[in-house]
């Protein structure tokens, strides 16, 4: 059977399709690939890298994630310093440290098809300013901050948006994929203003104007002591900051002016340095004699975190640290926010759910094949339609990856609304080619098309508001559909009609 | 036998297609004055949930008793409705929906005190719309719809360029949103933003069968109207029930997984039953009458 040039460019989009699909750029390659790294984590700066492939530990083979687990889980429980050596793709890389690797580790995708937030678990908000309008370039600058203060925090996986609605609101739309920290809130509402106050003067404020830098690690940056206090434990913790120039000196004006005091426990000035965070009073320090109309540039921050045991007063500790570094190093955001909208979409129905939207199509696809071959008699006929609407998902499929589209739920929804929509012409193309035998085939072929672009100029004008309205959280039903049925009018649809043309001859 | 059936048919259905439109009328009417009731009592033509009116959702990924958690949490949060997700094969408790209009942070901690533990990404998922947003959102979609309609009824009138059929496909299209609409609003369904973009595919599928339709019955001239009319009636049909079916199959096996999903099928298949009332008769007849006056 000799193929019109219509069905060779559906081949050929159909292979362009696949390899889209599966040609990733791990083709092929066995290991588990390294999906984040907190960044300035001593993983990180030993040189682990997101995208990397792990290949081996101490050189044992790693195929799957429980491979990877089984080998690192015995490792780092000691407290000591201990000595990994990771195969990735870009060579042999030294671990080594008391803590295992602070990265996360995936299966290699098998395909470049990626889901969203709603499918594979995740974290997604829209951000407002509150009580003011902000125009698209201050949404820029504020996600300029925010992205900023994610990264320090050691969020990388993420993707941040501005966002402009139908009524002409605009949002910063934050999307971060896998696991969800649990102070995204605080993270990302929080305006973080932070400044150390000497009765009502202000000394510093968080940002790199005042602060050149912040201690993030060991001896430098610590949880020094845990006690209990009533029925539960507290932490302190404690960390070395850099002070500019121009606030060093300031520093040394304020506490020229003040008094010794002498107690027991040592000699103190007489106010203290107060911490406060977005205008709540976190810390009071007492300043020690010596620093007395000093220009001092190091500075030591402290604060605390409690919990119903030791351990969790430790790790709360540990994450207030984290927190207040964060904001010292990327200062406040400009304006007071509001979060309009908060998901953090768990990951654990995700397989599943996929699953069953595969098995849920095909039996749509497997009741519309036994209709259709029912009610006009035509097997092959039935198969190249149930074929051709396959290839149809294929495409769509391809285009997301290429594009590098997140299917979320509304895009499925797009997809199932494609394919529905193409059975329906594609039924018109079978219809039109069993009756009116006497007027050839090729004319009845064109009357069938005459319905079916007629079909598709309303549902595609149909389907353009919905590109903007809702601050594009439904943009991915429009999308899908539009490509759907778009490719079906370009490339699926003249290739059926060639196809049963072909059957009739 | 069969050209018979259908010549008789073709009798009834020449002196009584006029009198047919009296039954879409009477459900359009009745759908009108059901929904305007339901604005009066309700302040709105539809229920909305929680991605309408904010508030907040939160799906438990273990076992809970379901009734011993509302009791103990209706007094702390307002609204409070659960849903329960059972695995498809064993009907086990996979999962418990949490649904109030009551804030992020309070719903979380009533809930984390309730169950003792903490809500992570690991055993939950979570989502707050802020009520503002959530009106904006509702105030765009519906837009959306408006502007959606609007767009197809111009390339309609632009594909027939005539006044009679290509108000014919509109009004026809228009009745099947008014009805669904009002079983929707009979059922009690509570519509969430996809049940609403439903409502956008609907104009999408019902407009396909009135084109093909009114392009069989003006734009082909071989053949009685009859004849044109009852070929396009098999093809359109068959295009509805298949449609119709995949729906269904798919709605089987989704309905227990996906709240999102289920509500468009449910609301696709309503409105698709209406689409072959209104697209065979409302349309049909209208259409019917327009050939016949013109001869």
């Amino acid at each position: 059977m000799k193929l019109t040039w219509r069905i060779w460019i559906l081949l050929i989009v159909l292979v362009l399709s696949l390899i889209s699909i599966f040609v990733t750029p791990n083709f092929m390659k066995s290991g588990i690939l390294i999906s984040s790294v907190v960044s300035n984590s001593s993983a990180f700066e030993q040189g682990l890298k997101q995208g990397q492939i792990i290949t081996g530990v101490d050189g044992i083979k790693i195929k799957t994630l429980d491979d990877f687990s089984n080998s690192i889980s015995e490792r780092f429980t000691s407290g000591e310093s201990e000595k990994v050596i990771f195969q990735t793709s870009d060579g042999e890389i030294i671990y080594f440290s008391e803590t295992a690797p602070e990265i996360i580790v995936a299966a290699i995708p098998k395909t470049k098809i990626k889901t969203g937030l709603d499918l594979s678990g995740g974290s997604r908000a829209l951000i407002k300013a509150e009580n003011i309008d902000l125009t698209s370039d201050q949404v820029r600058t504020l996600i300029d901050v925010i992205s900023n203060r994610l990264n320090v925090y050691g969020i990388s996986d993420m993707k941040i948006l501005p966002v402009r609605d139908l009524s002409g609101n605009n949002f910063m739309s934050i999307e971060i994929a896998g696991a969800t920290p649990s102070d995204l809130e605080e993270l990302i509402s929080k305006q973080g203003k932070f400044e150390a106050k000497i009765g009502n003067e202000t000394v510093f404020v968080g940002g790199d104007k005042d602060i050149t830098s912040v201690s993030r690690n060991p001896p430098e940056a610590i949880i020094e002591r845990c006690d209990q206090s009533g029925d539960g434990y507290f932490c302190n913790f404690r960390f070395a900051i850099y002070l500019s120039e121009d606030a060093a000196k300031r520093h040394a004006k304020i506490t020229g002016k003040l008094e010794v005091n002498s107690t027991p426990s040592g000699s103190y000035l007489s106010m203290p340095l107060e911490l406060y965070l977005d205008d709540n009073l976190v810390d009071t320090l007492l300043i020690s004699e010596g620093l007395k109309g000093r220009v001092t540039t190091q500075i030591a921050i402290s604060g605390s975190g409690t919990g119903a045991t030791q351990i969790e007063a430790y790790e709360a500790a540990e994450e207030n640290m984290k927190k207040l570094q964060t904001v010292l190093i990327t200062g406040s955001l400009p304006y007071k926010l509001e979060i309009v909208k908060l998901d953090t979409i768990s990951p654990i129905l995700g397989k599943d759910f996929i699953r069953s939207i595969f098995i849920a199509g095909l039996a749509a696809l497997l009741a519309v094949s036994i209709v259709v071959f029912v009610r006009y008699r035509k097997v092959k006929a039935s198969f190249f339609l149930v074929l051709t609407s396959i290839s149809e998902v294929i495409i769509i499929l391809g285009i997301a990856s290429l594009i590098n589209w997140n299917l979320d739920l509304p895009s499925i929804a797009g997809i199932i609304a494609t394919i529905g929509m193409g059975i329906d012409s594609q039924i018109i193309v079978i219809d039109e080619a069993k009756h009116n035998k006497e007027i050839s085939i090729k004319e009845r072929m064109k009357r069938a098309m005459a319905i079916i672009m007629g079909a598709y100029f309303t549902a595609l004008v149909a389907l353009l508001p919905l590109l903007w309205a809702g601050a594009g959280l439904l943009k991915g039903f429009a999308i899908t559909t539009i490509i759907g049925i778009t490719v079906g009018v370009l490339i699926t649809r003249p290739a059926f009609v060639d196809i049963v043309k072909k059957i009739e001859d | 036998m069969e050209e018979e059936n259908k010549s008789s048919f073709g009798k009834f259905h020449d002196k009584n297609y006029k009198l047919l439109l009296l039954i879409p009328i009477t459900l359009f009417v009745l759908s009108l004055i059901f929904i305007g009731i339901f604005y009066s009592n309700n302040g709105d033509f539809l229920n909305k949930d929680i991605s309408l009116t904010g508030g907040t959702t939160i799906t438990i990924y273990e076992e809970v008793d379901t009734n011993a958690l509302v009791s103990e949490l209706s007094g702390k949060l307002e609204d409070l409705s659960t849903r329960t997700i059972y695995d498809i094969v064993s009907r086990e408790q996979k999962a418990l929906i949490i649904e109030t209009t009551s804030d992020g942070e309070t719903t979380k901690k009533a809930v984390e005190d309730y169950l003792g533990h903490e809500l992570t990404s690991e055993n939950s998922s979570f989502e707050f719309t802020g009520s503002t947003l959530s009106e904006s959102f509702y105030k765009q979609l519906i837009i959306a719809i408006l502007a959606a309609f609007i767009f197809m009824a111009i390339v309609v009138f632009i594909i027939f360029r005539t006044i009679v059929p290509s108000t014919a496909v509109i009004i026809s299209a228009f009745a099947d949103i008014i009805m669904t609409l009002a079983v929707v609003d009979l059922l009690g369904m509570k519509l969430s933003s996809a049940g609403i973009v439903a409502f956008l595919m609907l104009i999408g599928y019902s407009v396909d069968t009135d084109i093909l339709l009114t392009t069989r019955m003006l734009k082909r001239h071989k053949g009685s109207v009859n004849e044109r009319l009852f070929g396009a009636f098999k093809t359109g049909t068959t295009m509805t029930l298949t449609s119709l079916l995949a729906i269904v199959f798919a709605l089987m096996i989704i309905s227990s997984f996906s709240f999102i999903l289920q509500q468009i099928f449910i609301i696709l298949a309503i409105g698709l039953f209406f689409d072959l009332l209104n697209t065979w008769i409302t349309n049909a007849s209208i259409l019917k009458w327009y050939v016949e006056a013109k001869k």
